[in-house]
């Protein structure tokens, strides 16, 4: 049997048994509390915007968590039914059902023991981060024990140690597994003086490694970074690293307002299907730079990544699984929809960019910032692929498989632009009932490098947002886009109203439309109704309408959404 | 394996429900906040039992940067904010889900904006969901004693009425 299923089994008897003896002497604090979600769509076949017509007509997604909690002792599980889950989730295999999350925990001021199921990050998620986002379908715990321990005040150090959950697939057969240590110095704890003068400090060290069995030859595949001609070979199995080591340190300073963050990482050779079977060393540095007084906040930061998806198993290469690193894509979230299918999906193995944002707030009561004041956020982001420069042993193979693959200068941005974003938004209140916001964006975005299908995006988007404050309880909402582009599917407008009756209410009515299609029979419109109760922790959405194909980016990670058409209901509740 | 794996914690929850069970009745009593490990602004570690206000009572906000209606509903309370803490003594805890991508923008963006409430950073969603929340906005009141009085889900505009009614009924109690 698996050594890391052994000790977890073990270890969640042990402070399950503790955490019980635990709750029969303390009666009064235990709870037992918890959140359910369902999901679900009658599906409604429409070919102009290519929603095909599917099997299983009504699908859903639905998911039930439990937590005790007693004191310093908690333990919880999930059961989710996907077994007929929503066509997205379909596409990416997130399909099965099952309790793939349950854990048990104790707690005191000096240790934390948790054995099961857990999420976890180290720093800025760059050496480690075992997250989970619905939405996208991602779940990238780990199944196994995990110890933090703080000796100090302003010391904690933590270890983990799992196999990481890839979907609804079965953990016992699994090989390969994941280990990770981790310490952090919160000098401000440890000399307090220090946060007196208005100093903060912490430093950070992290030290991940993976381990797989390389039971097999690998075969190796044309890559599309290699412009070769026969790239078809073998790397011996004796040849793969069945170990890949990562560390990272990292550093917080701050001074008043002033903060200042980074943190660099180095992986260790890791050839995968991702990079290409290369041997190089992976590195990543992240640096963060913030500003903040009342009434004005700047942040500036840097990425860059080479070589830096690290993942369970070297086949993995789709979306995000297995991902055991996260390489956070610093560019600004909008919510904008007409944009949506134009955010920036961070690049692991090779990305280099910058991003400002500056926030100011108008005094309230001055002359031009108004009696409630005026919001202005500017932002400026641009991201580029890295320099790539093949080995000498890659030119002569005619192929970066096998070999160091290639040289790259450091601070040199590729000659690719991946994304730029420059953009203004206004937020001003004029009376207790009327509020406007107003956003121009001048939006590049590379297509063939970020969706992987032939093209690039200029585009301006102008968007206003006008709120109507009628009483206490009702309100009106109305939300106007436009996207002004020749490239892609060209031109869009948007438009959505909506009602609310507080607490409680909501009714929308909303279109999409692409009148700027090069093809005129292609000029749909992609409208959407909905409507939804919400009583205290529960909410009951239904909606009705057409989702055009594309993709959906949270924290950009994306995934592809494909299009439909239908009916949805969905149902979200916490005890 | 599975198989024992499930058992074990079917047996250990079954022994929880048990020791619940033979709990003396003590009268019904609220929940209080779990104990999470979070941030502060300033990096350091924030545990969320010590979310309190010296026996005055405490809303708190799950909220994110990209999260529109989170906005707009902090940023509705902060047009009323003064009024609130100087009749009701209330404290906000704006506690913000932002991961590692943006949290470094909360600072300036709570700045930027003037909003006086105390922020904290939940970069891995731990304290959501030990609190079982799905999604953003979600807010809670706690009275005086820590319970939690209320909870709600969605911002609709005006929704922050029923906030002020219940803090000032919390207040209102207290004397």
């Amino acid at each position: 049997m698996n050594k890391v299923l052994r000790f977890t089994a073990t270890l969640l008897l042990l402070v399950l048994t503790l955490g019980a003896a635990h709750a029969q002497h303390e009666f009064g604090n235990s709870r037992i509390s918890g959140d359910f979600g369902f999901n679900g769509m009658y599906y409604i076949p429409d070919s102009l915007i290519g929603a095909e017509k599917v099997d299983s007509k009504v699908r859903a997604n639905a998911f039930l968590n439990l937590l005790y909690s007693n004191g310093g002792f908690s333990a919880g599980m999930r059961y989710e039914f996907y077994m007929f889950p929503l066509l997205d989730f379909e596409k990416i295999d997130y399909k099965g059902q099952g309790i793939k999350y349950f854990f048990a925990d104790y707690k005191n001021k000096f240790i934390q023991v948790t054995a099961g199921t857990f999420y976890e990050q180290f720093g800025n998620g760059i050496a480690l981060r075992a997250y989970e986002d619905r939405q996208l379908g991602i779940d990238n715990s780990l199944l196994g024990a995990r110890v933090k321990v703080t000796p100090y005040k302003g010391i904690v150090l933590k270890g983990v140690w799992g196999i990481e959950r890839l979907n609804f697939e079965e953990m016992v057969g699994r090989k390969d597994q994941v280990r990770g240590l981790d310490g952090e110095i919160i000098l401000g704890e440890l000399i307090p003086s220090m946060q007196e003068k208005g100093f903060m400090a912490n430093i950070g060290a992290s030290f991940v490694s993976k381990y797989e069995p390389s039971d097999n030859d690998v075969y190796v595949t044309l890559h599309p970074d290699v412009d070769s001609l026969s790239a078809t070979g073998m790397i011996p199995s004796s040849n793969v690293p069945q170990n890949v080591a990562l560390w990272a340190t990292r550093l917080s300073f701050g001074y008043k307002g002033f903060r200042l963050d980074g943190e660099f990482a180095q992986k260790m050779n890791d050839p995968n299907t991702t990079n290409g079977y290369i041997y190089k060393n992976g590195n990543a540095l992240f640096l963060s730079a913030t500003y903040s007084m009342k009434g004005l906040g700047i942040a500036a930061s840097f990425i860059r990544a080479d070589n830096m998806e690290f993942r369970s198993q070297r086949l993995a290469f789709k979306e995000s699984r297995l991902m055991i690193n996260n390489i956070p894509a610093i560019n600004r979230q909008y919510s904008y929809q007409l944009i949506g299918n134009y955010s920036y999906a961070s690049q692991a193995n090779g990305q280099i960019g910058a991003q400002l944002q500056v926030n100011y707030q108008i005094p309230k009561k001055s002359k031009v910032g108004g009696k409630y004041g005026t919001d202005i956020t500017f932002n400026y982001s641009r991201f580029h692929n890295i320099d790539k420069q093949p080995v000498a042993e890659a030119v002569e193979y005619g192929t970066m498989s096998g070999t160091d693959g290639y040289t790259s200068s450091f601070f040199k941005f590729g000659p690719e632009l991946l994304y730029q974003d420059i953009g203004i938004e206004i937020s001003r209140r004029f009376t207790k009932h009327w509020k406007l916001i107003l956003a121009y964006n001048y939006i590049s975005y590379n297509i063939a490098q970020l969706q992987g299908h032939p093209g690039f995006m200029r585009g301006h988007l102008v968007a206003a947002d006008l709120q109507c404050k009628i009483n206490n309880k009702h309100a009106l909402r109305l939300e106007a886009q436009h996207l002004y582009t020749k490239d892609d599917k060209g031109s869009w407008a948007y438009a959505m109203l909506e009602y609310s009756i507080s607490p409680h209410w909501f009714i929308s009515v909303g279109d999409q439309w692409n009148y700027g299609h090069e093809d005129p029979t292609m000029r749909l419109h992609y409208y959407n109704m909905a409507a939804a109760y919400v009583w205290k922790t529960t909410r009951i959405a239904l909606n009705f309408g057409k989702t055009q194909e594309g993709i959906l980016c949270i924290g950009g990670v994306c995934r592809a959404v494909p299009a439909s058409y239908g009916v949805g209901l969905s149902i979200t509740t916490s005890f | 394996m599975k198989n024992s794996l499930l058992l074990t914690l079917i047996l250990a929850l079954s022994l929880c429900v048990g020791a619940q069970e033979e709990k003396p009745s003590t009268g019904q009593h609220l929940a209080k906040l779990p104990a999470v490990d979070i941030q502060t602004i300033d990096g350091k570690i924030f545990n969320t039992q010590d979310i309190q206000n010296d026996g005055k009572p405490v809303i708190v906000s799950l909220w994110a940067t990209w999260c529109k209606p989170c906005i707009a509903e902090l940023l509705a309370i902060a047009d009323e904010y003064e009024d609130w803490v100087e009749e009701t003594g209330v404290k906000l805890y704006a506690v913000s889900i932002d991961d590692a991508k943006t949290s470094a923008r909360v600072a300036p963006f709570v700045q930027g904006r003037g909003w006086d409430y105390e922020v904290l950073l939940d970069v891995n969603s731990d304290f959501k969901r030990a609190m079982n929340v799905n999604d953003v906005p979600y807010m809670c009141i706690l009275n005086g004693k820590g319970e939690i009085v209320w909870q709600h889900t969605s911002y609709a505009p005006g929704s922050e009425q029923e906030v002020y009614e219940i803090i000032k009924g919390l207040a209102a109690e207290k004397k």
